[in-house]
Parts: structure tokens; sequence; C-alpha cells
């Protein structure tokens, strides 16, 4: 079997990010894989509104802006998945009565964007100094006609697969899935296998994305030394 | 809350100042743009323009749609610009602000108005096929000049992006996929560009080129001019704010020719250098 873009079945495309970009956010991050590019902005915590409030916890607000077009549904249910994810991480008992609020654009979709997504708003997190329990990273997986699996699938490979699962799990804690998107028709083993498929593949995104953060911080240090 | 919070009085003060004295808070000459950078790519009519601290996402698409029956021989050119809340608190998109409408009418009129994009060029089939060409501008950061910003994201997105090529064939249509057949640039009558002052002092007497947020809020006046490199004037804007004299016009257009000249070759160089 070989890819469209020759990679091997458990082979991610090559990974980018940056991390504060935005001079207006209080955190931001871009994240890409190949083409698929996603910019994530965190405003907070910043006071809520009134009615939206709650006494003893910050409100997590996600927004999703699509690439093309005015937001859909599909935006809509997007926007409910990054928000159940990260709610549970972030520690909003620190910050009582506040908002935050996630803005997520979307500047390329070419296959696996809701991964791309949660990595890029756990970054943008972190860059914000929000304070979490752990970071998110999230994976996805594709089985395609041939039965064979592959991860992080382009929007081609995803056209043409079968089933397609996303998976993004807690650093360091092994738990199980926060979140799992699963879509088409497969069986429990390829299930199975997906699950381990993408928990790998998590643990090389986190890698990856430890590595940024951990320039940009030395970096800060250096020049706040300086 | 979430409304725009403009400078303190002390911050206000040393700006006009500074300016009285010839000289902008951020260090730049009263004629000066801020650092411009535009990117292009990875995929065709996808462009960033940083403008200083402002930052601007444009992305063209297409589709094949039936035109209007009233324009049975033009494509559809459709605009979506929208303030999201990425670009600064409260900036919330459901309740569009006076600014808001603003902005996406003036870099919409920009395009449109002055047919930069040759609309009957994208006609397939008479009163059956066209293409739509979408233009979406996403703002991701304001510092201030957003409709310039937006603008040159525009011009630079419409110009690097390719369509599917189509061959017809009597009542036939075929399009071409894109790796099937090499995808064809738009066919753009000239490149507007906006470029926009900002006016100061109760007179109106200090000018500045290219406003950053700051300056946007301290501001007594704007004016916008839209000029193509052909040196034509595409589109002028002065909505409101103090009076100002033909002179201050005249200046401001004499200085707006050669920045869109600059411009210009930015944008070439940025589409050079994403097909190379």
């Amino acid at each position: 079997m070989s890819r469209p873009d020759r990679r091997e079945a458990s082979q991610l495309r090559a990974l980018n990010c940056s991390l504060g970009q935005l001079n207006r956010a209080d955190g931001s991050a871009q994240f890409s894989a190949g083409n698929t590019s996603v910019v994530s902005g965190i405003y907070g915590p910043v006071e809520a509104k009134v009615y939206e409030e709650k006494l003893d916890r910050a409100v997590v607000e996600v927004k999703f802006r699509p690439d093309i077009g005015a937001p859909t549904t599909k935006d809509k249910w997007m926007e409910s998945a990054i928000r159940n994810t990260f709610e549970r991480e972030i520690l909003a008992h620190l910050h009582p009565r506040t908002l935050v609020q996630i803005v997520v654009q979307l500047r390329e979709g070419d296959g696996s964007v809701d991964s791309a997504a949660i990595n890029a708003t756990s970054l943008a997190l972190v860059d914000a100094g929000i304070p979490l329990k752990c970071m998110v990273t999230a994976a996805t997986c594709a089985v395609l006609s041939d039965d064979t699996t592959v991860v992080d699938p382009t929007q081609e490979e995803i056209d043409a697969a079968r089933s397609t699962h996303t998976f993004a799990f807690a650093s360091g804690s092994p738990t199980g899935p926060l979140y799992v998107d699963s879509r088409g028709e497969f069986t429990m083993d390829e299930y199975n296998h997906c699950y381990d498929l993408c928990a790998l593949a998590t643990e090389r995104v986190l890698a990856f994305m430890r590595t940024a953060i951990e320039g940009k911080v030395t970096k800060e240090a250096k020049i706040s030394a300086a | 809350m979430g409304a725009e919070i403009g400078p303190s009085n002390i911050e206000a003060a040393f700006l006009l100042e500074a300016l009285k004295k010839g000289t902008r808070v951020d260090g730049r000459g009263i004629y000066d743009y801020r650092t411009l950078k535009i990117s292009c790519g990875p995929t065709y009519g996808l462009a960033e323009v940083q403008l200083g601290q402002t930052r601007v996402l444009a992305r063209v698409s297409c589709e094949v749609t039936r035109p209007f029956p009233d324009r049975p021989t033009e494509g559809i050119v459709l605009f979506n610009t929208e303030l999201s809340s990425m670009a600064g608190f409260g900036l919330d998109s459901s309740r569009s602000s006076t600014q808001e409408v603003a902005i996406s009418r003036m870099v919409e009129r920009v395009i449109k108005q002055s047919r930069a994009i040759d609309a009957e060029a994208l006609c397939i089939l008479a009163g059956e096929k066209v293409w739509t060409v979408r233009i979406d501008v996403h703002f991701l950061d304001h510092g201030g000049n957003l409709i310039d910003a937006a603008s040159i994201a525009a011009i630079a997105a419409l110009r690097h992006f390719r369509r599917p090529d189509v061959t017809v064939d009597g009542e036939e249509a075929i399009i071409h996929d894109v790796r099937e057949r090499n995808p064809v640039p738009l066919s753009i009558h000239h490149t507007p560009i906006c470029v926009t002052f900002g006016f100061f002092g109760s007179a109106g007497d200090m000018l500045v080129l290219d406003p950053t947020l700051l300056e946007e809020q301290v501001q007594v006046s704007s004016f916008t001019i839209t000029l193509n490199s052909h040196r034509e004037i595409c589109a002028l804007n002065k909505a409101g704010g103090i009076p100002l004299s033909p002179d201050q016009i005249q200046r401001c257009t004499q200085v707006a020719l050669a920045k869109v000249d600059e411009v210009n070759e930015k944008i070439q160089l940025a589409l050079k250098a994403s097909t190379a």
C-alpha cells in the first residue's frame, strides 16, 4: 500500500507550530500538519457577562471559524467538541466568575482538522498561561477501503476512507481518551487498532509540542535575563 | 463589558505632543508604513498579511453556480469579512459594529465596484453556469489600519488563486481536475490598494500614514484613498470626522501614489516566492 504523499501508514505529516504570534490575544498558537493549518487565540480569564458567569469556576467559551464561508452546524459541533475536551482540563475553579474565550480559526483544511484544532488550542492555552491539569493532544486515523489504517489522513484519504477516528488524550494520564470521534462503518478490532495508533501518534505530537514550548520559554528567559 | 477602552489622557497627550515635533510613538516617520509582510500559499488563493501588529488572512475559493438572471454572462464575486473575536476581545461578529460594517463595505467596494475582477471571464455557459469566486477575509489581530491590510491580503490572494480549467464543447462543459490540467489564474484588470491616513489636531493639520490602533483611537478624522498600479483613483473614503482642506487631500494622494507602488512590488515578490 502506498499513500498519495508517500508516507508510511503510521507517519504524521510534517508538524509545524508557532506560539504567541498574535498581539491582542492573551495567548495564541498556530499548528499545522502538512497543509492543514489552524490558529487558536485565547482571551482570558476575563470578566464574564453576568448571565453566563458561574460562581465557582471560569466559563469556557469556544468559537470555531471555518476558512471558507460563514460558520455552519458542522462548525458549531466542532465548537462543542473543543469545549467539552478542554472544559475539564482547565483548572477553572482557580478563576471563578470569569470567562476563558477560545477562538479557533481554520486557515486551511486538508484532513484531520479536528485534531489540529485541539492541538493548536492546547498550545495556545499554555501560551496564555491558563492553568491546566495536563496538555491535550489529538490524532486522527482513517481505515481505507482496502482495510489498511493510516495516521493523519489528508482530505483525499478521508474522502475515500471507510471510517475515520479521532482521539484526544491527556498527557501523562493512562486513563483513556478525553475525546473520541468515530465516523463510518468499522469493526471493534479496527477501532482498537486505531486507538493504539492514535495513542502512539499523540505521544509524538506531545513531544513536538513540548519542544516548541521549551524553545519559546528558553528564549523568553534569555531575553528577560539580558 | 467587551467594549474597546480608549487610551488614557496621558497616552493621547503624549502621542499628540510627539506628533507636533514630527515623530510618532512607534518611531516611524509620518509617511512610513509599518513593516509589511505578505506570504502566499501553500494552496492557491491563501494569503496572509502582517502589517506591524495587524494580521489578516484572505482565502479565495470558487464553485460553479447559476448566474443571476439579469446578468447571464457574468460570474459572481462574493465578499465575506468578519471582525471575529480573535482580532480583539469583544469584537464580536454576532453584533456587527459600525466599525466592522465600515471596513467590510470599504474593502468590498474597492474590489467589486472598481471591477478589478473580470466577471465575464468567469462565465462558463451563458445563463447556465458561471464561476462564483468567494473571498473570505479573516482578521486575526487588530493592531490598527485593518482596511489597508485587508485590501492587500484580498488582492494578493486573488492574484495567487488558480481555478480549475474548463473546456466548453457546445452545451457541455468539462471541468478539469487540478491534477489533470494546470489550473488557470483569474483575469484581473487592475489591483486596487487602499492607503489610509489619520488626521490629528483640532484643525486636522497633522497627518500620519498607516495609523496604529492607538493612533486610530486618538485621530480626529481618517481618509482612505484607493489607487491601482496605473496611478488611477479607484475609491476615496472620508467617513465623518473633522473637515479637511482640498490641499490635504492632494498631499495624501501624492504620498499614496508612491506607497501603492511599494505595496504592489511587495505583492509581486510574495507571489514569486510562493511559486519558487
